[in-house]
Order: C-alpha cells, then sequence, then structure tokens
C-alpha cells in the first residue's frame, strides 16, 4: 500500500496529536524554553509523554540527569514497539530503516499494526507516510504553541504547574490495564509521597517511589501462587 | 537557551534515538525474557504515578482538589489535553475566589 495512504489514513490522529503538542509547547514556553528549542527537541526526540515529563522535571528541581532518566524510562515502551516491526522492515534497507524508527511513534505505530492486521499489503510505506505527518505536525504543532506560549503572561503564579499534574493523571489513566495495577499503583504513591514529606530530594523519591511498585509488581504473582496453595 | 537546557534536549535526543535503536536489534530477545519485560511494561505506569505523587506531596487542598477532578475527568474521558484543561481552569478558578 502506498505512502500517500498512510499520510491520509493518519490525520484523524494527527489532530488530536496537534492539540497535545501545542499544549506543550505552551507549557514548555511558559518554561523558559524559546520556541526554535520546542522544535528542536520535537524534531529530535520525537516523544511526547517523555518530553513533558522531562521538561517538567527539568523546571521542578533543575536535577538534568533526573529529568532525562524519568523521560526515557517513560520511552522503554519503544523497545517493543519497534522490535514488533521486523516484519514490516523485511526487505528494507538499514538506513531506510533507521529513518522509520525515528518518525514511529504511538499513533502511527498502532494504525499500521490495524490496518496490516487486515491487509497484509500495509507495511513499511505505510508506516513511514503516517510516521512524517505525525512527525511533522508535532513539530509544528509544539512549535506554534511555544511560540504563543513565548508571547502571552506568566501563567506560573495561577497554576500552570498543576497542568502538569494533570498531564500525569491523564496518562496514568491511558496505562492502567486492569485491578492488578491497584496495589502497586498505591504502594508506589504512598511511598513517593512519604519519602517527599521525609524531605528526600523529589528526583531520588520518584526513583525510590517507582522502583517500590515494580517489586509489588513482581510479587504479586508469588503472593498469589502461595494464596492458592494454603487454600 | 541555557547550557542546561541544549544538554536535556540533546540527551533526551541521544536516549530516545538509542532505545529505538536498541529495539531494532534485539527487541525481540529483550520481549522473550519475561522477567525483563514485566519490567519495561510496569515501569512507566509506576513512574507516571509516582511523579503524581511527588507533585501533590507538599501541596495544599485546593490542589489536591484539583487533582481529584482532573482524576475524574481521565477516567470519564481518557483524553490527556481535556484533563489538563479542566484540571487547570479548576485551579486557576478556586485561586481567584
Amino acid at each position: 500500500m502506498p505512502m500517500k495512504n498512510g499520510m491520509i489514513n493518519i490525520i484523524p490522529l494527527a489532530v488530536g496529536a496537534a492539540i497535545y503538542g501545542f499544549a506543550f509547547g505552551v507549557l514548555a514556553a511558559q518554561l523558559g524554553f524559546p520556541w526554535w528549542g520546542v522544535a528542536l527537541m520535537s524534531g529530535l526526540v520525537h516523544a511526547g509523554s517523555s518530553q513533558i515529563v522531562a521538561v517538567e522535571r527539568f523546571a521542578t528541581d533543575g536535577f538534568l540527569a533526573g529529568a532525562v532518566f524519568a523521560g526515557l524510562a517513560l520511552n522503554l515502551r519503544y523497545l517493543g514497539i519497534i522490535a514488533s516491526l521486523a516484519p514490516l522492515f523485511e526487505n528494507i534497507s538499514l538506513p531506510k530503516r533507521l529513518l522509520a524508527i525515528h518518525i514511529t511513534g504511538d499513533e502511527n505505530w498502532a494504525l499500521t499494526m490495524a490496518k496490516r492486521a487486515k491487509n497484509t499489503n500495509v507495511g513499511y510505506a505505510f508506516l513511514v507516510g503516517s510516521g512524517l505527518v505525525m512527525i511533522l505536525t508535532w513539530v509544528s504543532s509544539t512549535t506554534l504553541g511555544a511560540f504563543i506560549g513565548n508571547s502571552i503572561p506568566n501563567l506560573a503564579d495561577y497554576g500552570l504547574g498543576f497542568a502538569f499534574t494533570a498531564a500525569f493523571i491523564a496518562m496514568g489513566r491511558a496505562m492502567w490495564r486492569s485491578k492488578n495495577d491497584v496495589v502497586p499503583w498505591l504502594v508506589t504513591f504512598g511511598i513517593t509521597i512519604l519519602l517527599t514529606k521525609l524531605n528526600m530530594a523529589s528526583a531520588f523519591a520518584i526513583l525510590v517511589g517507582s522502583l517500590s511498585g515494580l517489586i509489588i509488581y513482581i510479587l504479586i504473582p508469588t503472593i498469589n501462587k502461595v494464596e492458592k496453595n494454603d487454600k | 537557551m541555557t547550557n542546561e537546557q541544549w544538554f536535556l534536549i540533546i540527551a533526551l535526543g541521544i536516549g530516545a534515538y538509542s532505545i529505538r535503536f536498541l529495539g531494532l536489534i534485539m527487541g525481540k530477545t529483550i520481549n522473550d525474557n519475561q522477567h525483563l519485560k514485566k519490567l519495561l511494561d510496569n515501569l512507566p505506569a509506576c513512574l507516571v504515578v509516582a511523579l503524581v505523587a511527588s507533585s501533590l506531596a507538599e501541596a495544599d487542598p485546593i490542589t489536591w482538589f484539583s487533582a481529584l477532578i482532573a482524576l475524574g475527568v481521565a477516567i470519564i474521558t481518557n483524553h490527556v489535553v481535556l484533563t489538563m484543561i479542566i484540571g487547570f481552569s479548576t485551579i486557576y478558578l478556586l485561586k481567584l475566589i
């Protein structure tokens, strides 16, 4: 299926990404990033949630390594996403693969895989066509948002920082899978609050809180197995 | 732009592309390792929950209330921008009152 089909089919999803990109651009500009810096970041990183997390962390505690770690940890899902593209990359040259992995995002990956499930002719060209539209949309919408954000009054006093908290809440909602998430999430939340209250630097409180939740995820199957055996 | 901002952008850019490249060359191996896959699958969600907790830990009751409203909007709509707009509007209006 030609590249043009990917470009056309992705448009509805691109509209949604543009709104999100615009909002991110406004926030990043309000936190001191120039519009061209936001454009550069969007072109180089091309990962919405990672960018929003890293910028918020950087603005909150100025701990660069923590901001980079948090942003990248959120992007680890791309290991699986890119791995799943292997069938589309058969007979595709390495330079073309290297381009495709950069312009692959959540939306065009999901669309390509959904279309491919129905029609095996959907492949590399569709992925690249839809990916090009997505990255262009992302860069232009974040840049426009930053341009506007640079020219409006400072909203920090009116609770601008909370827009990030709200974004994280929405990201968490999107990551919710089942009731098995309840306990690890509550442990993560509780430990992070406790450590922050005990004056631990926020970057480390977040790290330890996240690791505590991961430990619970690992322990849950073992606990369930012991309970079953007891019965 | 400050040196720190340059560093953040370049480090994020290199890191994000490295993760994608790793997925290209050894994604299958990683996916076949159940323990590693479980950690990688769950880390982003734990991190996001910890970020919410961190931003609320020292917050005032108005912020906590606004967070509850944002959570309600997120549960109902599952829409990031709508949650941000309604969450920010809530805290903005409450602080005006």
